[in-house]
């Protein structure tokens, strides 16, 4: 047995150490120093907030406070396979399985203060943003609740028309300047133009290195797997308002730009279709969603997440718009044009669309506007039912029927066109 | 006498489409409220007669192309109720986004009911600010030009006329609540039909039957309640519900029920301009799961209630998927565990057909508090 163990030891290949001078390993650590360095500065005494993760990142960035993003956190423990275990928790003091399972992770962690799979610094206050969905109002009123700390809320509703209004940029601006001075009161902190400038910056920076390194899948190949958007976008969330952000965003461009150039990629199989994804990765399945995909040549080339973190502005106005039209807030005309804008720029074959059970406002009118998506690019669409941390909400028979059925219906159509063209 | 009023706030609780035809017929045009607030008062005052749209219990079908299986069936059934025709006649439907579920039930109407117009309504969450006001107001007039589109036309004026009748309307019904807690005899069922049917009629006409019914009541010595609960939750007209509270003699003393109390708790205040004073309105307005505060007064007013009534326990009805209600559940328990308090939980859903498993819970509660 032991003899085995070791034979095995000896054929497992040794991990190629990252050069530190490439995106992943850039973009790894950045996603990882933003846990640790939260974590050291709640040592040291420095005010820490828990943050949505669409909240305006300015705020906190500004002011100098040390940031740490929940929805994050628990993705990284269900990736780790620790989801359902804090789920486990949150349910047995009464919550509803039925809840955003982000949202349990979160609250579990509240309680035990600790998880291996990913720990974060205790916060002194907590920055909630519902452009994303109002399930964060409700989760973070508890937080709130539970931890006996403060609460700002920057409320930016659902917009059911296509443009922002200047009503809507009036609401927000007001309670953007308040959100900052119920900081500066809580902590005794300044707020500093300059450094807003400057934080501005960086974000854009960021947020335009981001949109163009996503954008190169508009070549077939794709010169990465989509997969990777998944991964890296933690630094989107978590980072962007840093400079280090964009920083490696541009390497990340770079290294995409490259790949190009020389027929490279980071989809290590050959990329026989090419696919949207919709909707948050299954983090408890991210190896089974990504191997049933890449085992049949597809290539997931796009997300909605190559759009939302475009926090691209040129004044105080176009930020609040920005941050009213993250994907989550805006109608289903709106959220149909920038995905069927991604499918057309990006040479999609077929839509998969991951039916969310931990998301309501995500999955629910998504079987409309996926039926218009599909209609108006001329490419099928399929869903299956997952869940961004609950392991217990997936199937993996039920994922790998549904995408070897997308699979013939892209392959039926790529015949039909090589029939016409012949 | 009594029971005669009361048979008429069931004839109406039960056949909202017939009132719908009666309204049509008199030359009326009907707008459809959605859940859980929508500016009634603005949509009386434009000569429009509203129309609550709470769903009805049934099997759904058609939502199911449009609607994960995840959704609230509050939701799903107001969507089923649409395509298959049960509002045919009316001029629009206005939807307030205050939970997840509410947005995406506007973005699904649009396409799949295409004789009834969505109109939107936008809160803001931060209400009380000026800030807020202001948001508050920019969305009621949105909802105006869509009703002016409608042929309807706004008047300061009969605005002022509505807020009134919705305020004495809303007094009455907390009037009511109140002379219901003494009455012991008027059932789950009654109680219910007499709120639910207020989605379904006029203002002035259904303030004028409850006014009836209390000055009926306060003529006789009311029944003692054997088993004084208090009832929270979205949703509780289920009559297979209200039927296992009778049978186990459970007497609803008070309510924080969204489709019933927390409807009338706010008034319109005095104000010169009266959509502002609308806006100031909403900005008031609280202790509920889909308006944000921090400090959760709800949880504690449903505690302070229930002991200023006698409540012997608190009674939970979850609508199943129901986010919000979800998470105050929990602080909800606390609290109560806190203030030894007993507290039950059930789920509803409007699918539901099997009320079992309700009745066996609800009758191991009715042991617990008699013990």
């Amino acid at each position: 047995m032991a003899e085995e163990v070791k034979k095995a030891e000896e054929v497992k290949k040794p991990r190629k150490p990252l050069d530190p001078n490439s995106a992943k390993y850039k973009l790894g650590k950045i996603a990882s120093d933003a846990f640790a360095n939260t974590i050291e500065a709640k040592k040291q005494g420095k005010p820490v907030a828990w943050v949505s993760s669409n909240f305006p990142v300015e705020i906190p960035e500004t002011l100098g406070i040390w940031t740490a993003y929940p929805e994050n956190q628990a993705a990284g423990i269900a990736a780790r396979g620790a989801g359902e275990r804090m789920c486990n928790v949150a349910e047995a003091d009464g919550y509803s399985n039925d809840i955003c399972a982000y949202a349990r992770i979160s609250l579990a962690y509240a309680k035990l203060k600790e998880c291996p799979e990913q720990d974060v610094a205790m916060p002194d206050v907590l920055l909630c943003c519902n452009n994303i969905c109002n399930c964060m109002i409700k989760w973070y009123e508890n937080l709130s609740q539970e931890l006996n700390i403060p609460m700002i809320m920057l409320d930016i509703p659902f917009n059911p028309d296509y443009e922002v209004s200047d009503a809507q940029v009036a609401y927000v601006t007001g309670q953007f300047w308040d959100a900052v001075h119920q900081l500066e009161d809580l902590f005794g902190l300044k707020w500093d133009d300059k450094k807003f400038e400057e934080v501005t910056g960086f974000s854009c920076r960021a947020s335009r290195a981001w949109l163009e390194a996503t954008a190169q899948a508009k070549y077939t190949p794709s010169p990465f797997n989509g997969f990777d958007l998944l991964n890296h976008m933690a630094v989107m969330v978590t980072a962007r308002g840093k400079e280090e952000a964009g920083e490696a965003m541009e390497t990340l461009l770079k290294e995409y730009k490259e790949n190009h150039e020389k027929g490279e990629s980071t989809f290590r199989a050959e990329e026989k279709y090419r696919v949207m994804f919709e909707g948050i990765a299954c983090w408890p399945y991210l190896r089974a969603t990504s191997r049933g995909l890449k085992d049949r040549g597809i290539n997931m080339v796009t997300t909605i997440y190559a759009d939302a973190f475009g926090f691209d502005y040129n004044s105080f106005d176009e930020m609040i718009r920005a941050y009213c039209s993250v994907p989550n807030a805006i109608n289903l005309e709106k959220s149909r044009d920038k995905r069927v804008k991604l499918c057309k720029d990006n040479n999609v074959e077929g839509l998969l669309v991951h039916t969310n059970r931990s998301c309501k406002l995500w999955s629910g009118f998504m079987a409309e506007m996926s039926r218009q998506i599909g209609e108006e690019c001329g490419i099928p669409v399929t869903s299956f039912d997952g869940d961004q941390a609950d392991p217990r909400n997936f199937s993996e028979a039920q994922y790998d029927t549904r995408v070897q059925g997308l699979m013939e219906i892209m392959e039926g159509n790529k015949a039909d066109r090589a029939g016409k063209e012949a | 006498m009594v029971k005669d009023i009361l048979a008429k706030f069931h004839e109406v609780a039960a056949s909202p489409r017939a009132q719908m035809d009666k309204y049509m017929a008199e030359g009326k045009k009907v707008v459809l409220t959605a859940p859980v607030y929508t500016p009634e008062e603005l949509i009386h005052s434009m000569g429009f007669v509203p129309m609550g749209a709470w769903g009805a219990d049934m099997e759904l079908n058609r939502a199911k192309e449009y609607c994960p299986a995840f959704l609230c069936s509050i939701v799903q059934s107001i969507l089923e109720l649409g395509i298959k025709g049960a509002y045919k006649g009316a001029s629009a439907i206005v939807i307030p986004s205050l939970c997840d579920t509410l947005k995406t039930l506007g973005e699904n109407w649009k396409y799949a009911v295409d004789d009834i117009k969505f109109i939107p309504m936008t809160y803001p969450q931060n209400r009380k600010p000026d800030y807020g006001i202001a948001f508050t107001k920019a969305g009621y007039e949105r909802v105006i030009r869509d009703l002016e589109e409608l042929g309807g036309k706004y008047d300061a004026a009969a605005l002022v006329e509505s807020n009134s009748i919705y305020n004495k309307h809303n007094a009455s019904m907390r009037k009511l609540d109140e002379v219901l807690a003494a009455h012991a005899e008027i059932t789950a069922s009654q109680r219910s039909d007499i709120f639910k049917s207020a989605f379904f009629m006029t203002k002035e006409e259904h303030t004028e039957l409850v006014d009836q019914l209390i000055e009926e009541l306060e003529k006789t010595e009311g029944t003692a309640a054997k088993l004084p609960v208090v009832v929270s939750g979205i949703l509780t007209d289920a009559p297979q519900l209200n039927a296992v509270f009778e049978e186990f003699g459970m007497h609803i003393v008070a309510d924080d029920v969204a489709a019933q109390s927390r409807q009338y708790r706010t008034d319109v205040p005095e104000c010169d301009d009266p959509l502002d004073a609308l806006a100031v309105k909403f900005a008031n307005m609280d202790n509920c799961s889909v308006l944000y505060n921090v400090k959760k007064p709800r949880v504690q007013w449903i505690v302070d209630t229930a002991k200023a009534r006698g409540a012997k326990g608190v009674v939970v009805v979850m609508t199943k998927f129901c986010d919000p209600e979800e998470f105050d559940y929990v602080m909800i328990k606390k609290a109560c565990e806190a203030a030894d308090l007993p507290l039950a939980l059930v789920e509803v859903d409007r699918q539901m057909v099997q009320f079992e498993q309700i009745r066996t819970n609800l009758e191991t509660f009715r042991d617990m508090l008699m013990m």
